[in-house]
């Protein structure tokens, strides 16, 4: 036992130790949250550069197209803005083009391809048409669902929109608002319904407010039952969010440096003096010890620090003791299970190249429950998060982060995934200690997969 | 007490037998040579005897025990190519490899280990920086710093200068008078002739030298002339019982068949040109080691040639 503690504390200093370990600790959050952060500073960021477009107005009169003109002339004089941020947006130039000749179906199939071809050589950003039909009033939908959707797919749209820039629904929001609203104002003018009456039925049919909130509580300081603040919400979802997504971390930047070191061990020759003085198990269970250690230091700084954060600004709900027991026991468990898949694949390669393209299977195996991460945690007791969560390599995710999403689950069920897990990890590192056994010698080439369960099952 | 007992060993990797057969005891306080061509199992004898292989037949006891792993922190085993973490500090590896053997607090050895071998400056240096003959002595000490009764050395001399192949002989010398046993393995004749109170040699996994060097030398009696010309290129051929002539530049070596007379050599040597050195030798051990890996390559004597195979030992 002596000797795999020397084993595991140098492992662990020749990875805590190393400028690259110490800076992803500090950038690994920062890269984390970077995504997040560039979306909020940069989102509101768009081309600026003046945008051209056509419309083709069918309906009688034509002046919804010239309706869009005179407002894009407007808003181009007065410096287009967004109403919200305040950000510069582009200005819209509007062409006017009248329909063709031939007004049939097949006609304005060949007006829709003419324009295309303008946008594909880029003289048009995209073009809108309004169809005659614009002004009529829709008949009220069938009231079954099925019906009624098969009705809008035989009925063409009065106002379509045509472009290559499918994300971008600058000028198709503006031009709908603006269209809807000329509309409106005909039909209304056509029932013959007064200004008044139309605010009034537009107040009636205002939709009744509605809030979604968080469980009242006492207010600590006066007794008084209050709301949560709107924050509570988004932390609920936050911290199993967050949970699962730091275990797939510690895994990663935890284990997968065991693979590293073995293959450097092989391909340096130290594995041979290490096994002068150990026996080949003893030298993994070192390993292993000495990667928890790392995944600790990883724990410590992160979970640790988000614990004491929650507790000094008041959110302690949100991160209990309990879970963080659980966190910790899930997180030496899928260490020492995924460091024994990757020790065992580091033993059977001879080269780093070899052992990468080795190592996507358990890769695959760790991303799986990253992927389903946020049905299970929407829903975490559907019967599909349930039993995902019981598959072992995905427990340490799946369980932790269904535990922390209010109000928990059963107890049996961490304690049945806790014992799942154990056996799990006693078989990988069985099958793993008879990899390392063989392959750790093995020199000139890696071994086939044939070759590795036949290791696993013979010895 | 025997340091080493190997008795009907053999070690098969797939079809290729590594190791076969073999039986060999090395006496405790001994320095014993591992000869042998490239691949023909030294390296795998002593990964057997350091358990980290191990025989498909056959048995070994180290230093009397013959189960697994008892006696591994009373070994110290140097491995043919440098095992050392190249990101860490000298200080650090060797104290890491101490530790590993049981060695609770061996600065103070580790300081004087790397004085001796001209590395103190080194001591806080990373591995990565030092040249293949520093490491080569690094991993040396790392070998012996537990003071082990038992010293492995596969190649030990390779990649060094002459000055620091001396003062590795001296350790290697010392070692032994402190009661170690020691056994290397090597490519370098001399260093065995001058260093080994037992040489052992194997040739595709079968032994066929085993004993002192004299033992050996006497099997194959006094049939080596060292002879010396004056007027470089003289043609030796067609000399009287001499079955292979080879040329070492200085001086040329001289093959005689079993009952071949020297003296007849001589005289059919005296014609040719003068004669400065004439010597009737025994074998070197370089010889026997060429006559026995290559002996495809000599004229045609099958008699001769079998002297070296198997029951060399006398």
């Amino acid at each position: 036992m002596r000797k795999v503690l020397v084993i595991a504390v140098r492992d662990y200093l020749a990875t805590v130790r190393t400028k690259g370990f110490i800076i992803s600790l500090a950038l690994m959050p920062i890269l984390m949250s970077g995504g997040y952060l560039a979306q909020i500073l940069l989102g509101g960021e768009i081309d600026v550069r003046e945008r051209h477009f056509a419309v083709v107005d069918r309906s009688p009169g034509g002046e919804l197209a010239e309706l869009l003109r005179k407002e894009s002339d407007e808003r181009n004089r007065t410096g287009p803005v967004d109403p919200q941020t305040g950000k510069p947006q582009p200005p819209f130039t509007i062409e006017v083009v009248p329909p063709g000749a031939d007004g049939s179906t097949e006609g304005r199939k060949r007006q829709r391809f003419q324009l295309s071809e303008r946008v594909r050589n880029q003289e048009l950003y995209g073009f809108m048409e309004i169809l005659p039909e614009v002004f009529d009033v829709p008949k009220s939908p069938p009231a079954d669902p099925a019906e009624a959707a098969a009705r809008l797919a035989q009925e063409e749209a009065p106002l379509r929109y045509q472009s290559n820039h499918p994300l971008d629904d600058l000028f198709p929001k503006w031009a709908d608002k603006l269209v809807n609203e000329g509309v409106q104002r005909r039909r209304l003018d056509r029932a013959d319904i007064t200004a008044r009456t139309v605010a009034t039925v537009k107040g009636i049919l205002t939709p009744v407010r509605f809030d979604s909130k968080d469980l009242a509580r006492k207010d600590p300081k006066t007794g008084d039952i209050v709301d949560s603040p709107e924050e509570n919400r988004m932390l609920s979802i936050m911290a199993p969010f967050g949970l699962l997504v730091l275990m797939f971390m510690i895994v990663m930047v935890g284990a997968t440096p065991l693979m590293q070191g073995v293959v450097e061990e092989k391909m340096l020759r130290i594995a041979e003096v290490l096994l002068g003085s150990v026996r080949p198990f003893q030298l993994m269970l070192g390993k292993l010890l000495g990667t928890v250690g790392v995944s600790l230091t990883l724990v410590a700084v992160y979970l640790g620090g988000a614990y004491l954060l929650a507790q000094k600004y008041g959110y302690a709900e949100h991160l209990p003791l309990a879970v963080v027991s659980w966190f910790l026991a899930y997180q030496v468990l899928s260490v020492i299970l995924y460091g024994s898949l990757f020790i065992a694949i580091g033993a059977a390669c001879t080269d780093m190249k070899e052992a990468q393209s080795l190592m996507w299977p358990v890769m695959v195996l760790a991303v799986l429950p990253m992927m389903v991460g946020f049905v299970v945690i929407k829903e975490p007791n559907s019967s599909f998060a349930t039993w995902a969560s019981f598959f072992p390599p995905a427990t340490p995710m799946l369980m932790m982060a269904r535990q922390a999403v209010p109000p928990g689950i059963a107890i049996w069920q961490p304690v049945l995934g806790i014992v799942l897990m154990l056996l799990a990890t006693l078989v990988c590192v069985y099958a793993a200690g008879r990899i390392f056994r063989v392959g750790i010698l093995m020199q000139g080439k890696g071994a086939k997969v044939g070759e590795i369960v036949r290791w696993v099952i013979r010895g | 007490m025997h340091a080493v007992e190997i008795e009907q060993v053999t070690k098969t990797f797939g079809s290729h037998t590594a190791v076969d057969d073999l039986s060999l005891t090395v006496p405790a306080g001994s320095i014993y040579g591992f000869i042998g061509p490239n691949g023909s199992g030294k390296t795998t004898t002593l990964r057997m005897i350091m358990r980290i292989l191990h025989p498909d037949r056959g048995t070994i006891r180290i230093l009397g025990e013959s189960t697994l792993g008892a006696a591994t922190d009373r070994v110290g085993y140097l491995p043919e190519e440098r095992g050392l973490y190249k990101q860490m500090k000298v200080r650090d590896v060797l104290r890491f490899y101490a530790e590993l053997k049981g060695v609770r607090r061996g600065r103070a050895a580790i300081d004087d280990w790397l004085a001796r071998f001209d590395l103190a400056e080194w001591a806080n240096k990373k591995v990565e920086a030092l040249s293949k003959g520093m490491a080569q002595k690094v991993q040396f000490i790392a070998t012996v710093i537990h003071r082990p009764e038992l010293v492995l050395l596969d190649e030990p001399f390779s990649g060094l200068d002459p000055v620091n192949s001396e003062v590795l002989c001296e350790a290697v010398l010392e070692l032994r008078s402190q009661g170690a046993t020691v056994i290397f393995s090597t490519h370098d004749m001399a260093m065995a002739e001058k260093l080994c109170d037992f040489i052992f040699m194997i040739y595709q996994g079968r032994k066929v030298l085993d004993g002192t060097l004299q033992s050996i030398r006497d099997t194959y009696g006094s049939d080596t002339l060292r002879v010396r010309l004056e007027g470089n290129g003289a043609a030796l051929n067609g000399l009287p019982g001499v079955l292979k002539v080879a040329d070492f530049g200085q001086w040329k070596e001289l093959r005689l068949q079993r009952d071949a007379d020297a003296q007849a050599v001589l005289a059919a040597l005296l014609p040719r040109g003068r004669v400065t050195h004439f010597e009737l030798s025994q074998p070197s051990l370089h010889d026997i080691f060429v006559r026995i890996a290559r002996p495809l390559t000599l004229p045609s004597s099958p008699e001769g040639e079998r002297v070296g195979w198997g029951g060399a030992r006398p």
